[in-house]
């Protein structure tokens, strides 16, 4: 059963804000997680004097 | 000696406050430039004002204690004098209750004074000013008690004073809560007792546990 | 013996390579955890259950609502048993965590608001109301914001996070406030309508197993959200140390 016309806007849109919400708590950590560790790397190769300029 | 060192401390503030003149004279501008923007703002209708004024006398106190919050600690964390009050004899708690109180009576008293002119300037009802002093006495120290803690956790970073505002907003909702509740119970001749029963409680809760982490936060702050 | 074994393995928690070891086991399992249990919920909420007498299909919006609001609390909740432990034993992982469950309480604090309005709107007949339960829940959002400002205003992170622990247990009185808002001021929220310890449920029983199921599904998404910030919070921290650099090289 499917939400009849009348509430289908507020059902959906409740459900729409629910299911973003909790991707953007799935996709931000991993986000910061791939520049954390890009940054990480950048430094240790500025380091160790192999910091390749065109592909970093 | 503990009294002793407490009322050195207040005296000291007190003192301070008086000789810089102009900035203890603040708090007073602040309520009345708001209590005579309103009437200019919302129109000059007795009705609305007196409906409106308890709000508006509770928001410039409240307004008029954050003045004051940004440099409640900081000029002694920066002379190191704070870090005296950890190694002194004095208990560093009191002096922290000594330092609140002393904010209190600069910024809230003259507020707590000039109140019941300021609400008549609005219409508010004769009945009604009892209870508004009664409601300010009862509220402004925990204005003050939750400034000081929100003071006091700002104060190892730079840019203290917006965080202050957002800190101290929410824990000073019930206050303002109850506080015009009572008011404006009192303004319809209804009793304020519940109201102001509930702000005693508040009072008590907010004395015996914010002096407590407001000086672990303090402590915090000067390691 | 095993108490033993338990002990040392607890205490060893308190490492942050360990920490982030087991994180990165877990994470995955809880986040395949409230995939599976918000698929069933969510199929029921959506499919199953039968429309409302009263509100008709509006009332489907509780099953995000009320574990949304459940979440915001307990989240605080567990935070607030974190910030003791952070500060009576200064464990710093401990002080991490508490720190990484302040976005998630503020994101679930925002689904309840946010959805609750859409709830308010049909039913009430109005988007916001400045009744008890909603000025609670809309002070439980700017304690987090405080929370989530204080901590990151601070140089030192380990300063920050105990600070910011301080304001966690001030702000606790917050939860009994919210949580009891409905019983001492009759307002436009309606009462609990679920009751776990006393009483029974004034809820009919078709409508339960839903709930029940996406209650389960937002708690394994706050541990498993918890776990991957409080990773990113340790892993940013100790970027100059051996562990994360030894970590890396292995990976690249």
């Amino acid at each position: 059963m499917i939400p009849d016309f009348e509430y289908a806007i507020y059902v959906w849109t409740s459900y729409g804000i629910f299911a973003a919400v909790i991707a953007w708590q799935f996709l931000q950590p991993q986000l910061r997680k791939r520049r954390i560790e890009a940054e990480v790397r950048e430094e240790k190769a500025l380091q160790t004097g192999t910091y390749d300029d065109a592909n970093p | 000696m503990i009294v002793r060192s407490m009322s050195a401390l207040i005296a000291r503030d007190l003192r301070l406050a008086v000789r810089h003149g102009g900035e203890s004279l603040m708090p007073l501008i602040f309520l009345f430039s708001v209590i005579i923007l309103i009437p200019l703002g919302v129109g000059p209708g007795p009705n609305l004002l007196a409906a409106i004024a308890p709000g508006m006398i509770w928001v410039a106190a409240l307004l008029a204690s954050l003045l004051a919050l940004e440099n409640l600690f900081r000029p002694d964390l920066e002379d190191g004098t704070l870090e005296q009050w950890w190694i002194g004899f004095c208990p560093a708690g009191a002096l922290v209750v000594a330092r609140l109180f002393s904010h209190w009576l600069i910024t809230a008293v003259p507020v707590i004074v000039f109140a019941p002119l300021a609400a008549q300037m609005l219409y508010l009802p004769a009945e009604a000013l009892g209870v508004l002093v009664l409601s300010l006495l009862l509220g402004t120290p925990i204005l003050s008690l939750v400034g000081g803690l929100a003071a006091a956790l700002t104060l190892g970073t730079n840019r203290g004073s917006i965080l202050l505002s957002i800190l101290v907003f929410p824990l000073v909702v019930p206050v303002l809560i109850f506080a015009t509740g009572a008011v404006s119970a009192a303004a319809d001749d209804l009793s304020a007792r519940a109201h102001l029963g509930m702000l005693g409680a508040l009072l008590i809760l907010a004395i015996t546990l914010v002096p407590l982490a407001t000086s672990a936060a303090l402590r915090l702050n000067i390691e | 013996m095993i108490w033993k074994t338990i002990k040392v393995n607890f205490h060893r928690l308190g490492s942050p390579p360990t920490f982030y070891r087991l994180a990165q086991v877990l994470s995955p399992w809880l986040w395949g955890g409230f995939v599976l249990c918000a698929a069933i919920g969510l199929y029921q909420a959506l499919y199953v259950v039968p429309p409302d007498y009263q509100q008709s299909d509006s009332f489907r919006i509780l099953y995000i609502h009320v574990p949304s609001a459940w979440q915001a609390m307990a989240g605080y909740v567990v935070m607030a048993i974190l910030a003791v432990i952070a500060l009576v034993w200064r464990i710093r992982t401990v002080e991490i965590m508490a720190m990484a469950g302040a976005p998630i309480g503020a994101a679930f604090t925002f689904i309840c608001l946010a959805t609750g309005s859409l709830w308010g709107r049909p039913m009430w007949g109005t988007w916001w109301a400045w009744d008890a339960r909603l000025t609670s829940m809309l002070v439980l959002l700017f304690i987090y914001l405080g929370i989530m400002g204080l901590y990151a205003a601070f140089e030192d992170r380990r300063k920050g996070a105990r600070v910011a622990c301080i304001l966690i247990l001030v702000g606790v009185v917050n939860i009994p406030i919210i949580h009891f808002s409905v019983e001492w001021w009759t307002t436009l929220h309606q009462g609990a309508t679920i009751r776990l310890f006393s009483g029974e449920s004034t809820m009919h029983e078709s409508m339960m197993p839903p709930l029940v199921w996406m209650t389960i599904a937002v708690k394994l998404m706050f541990g498993a959200a918890l776990l991957d910030r409080a990773r990113n919070d340790l892993l940013d921290q100790d970027r100059r140390k051996g562990w994360v650099q030894a970590r890396l090289g292995e990976a690249a």
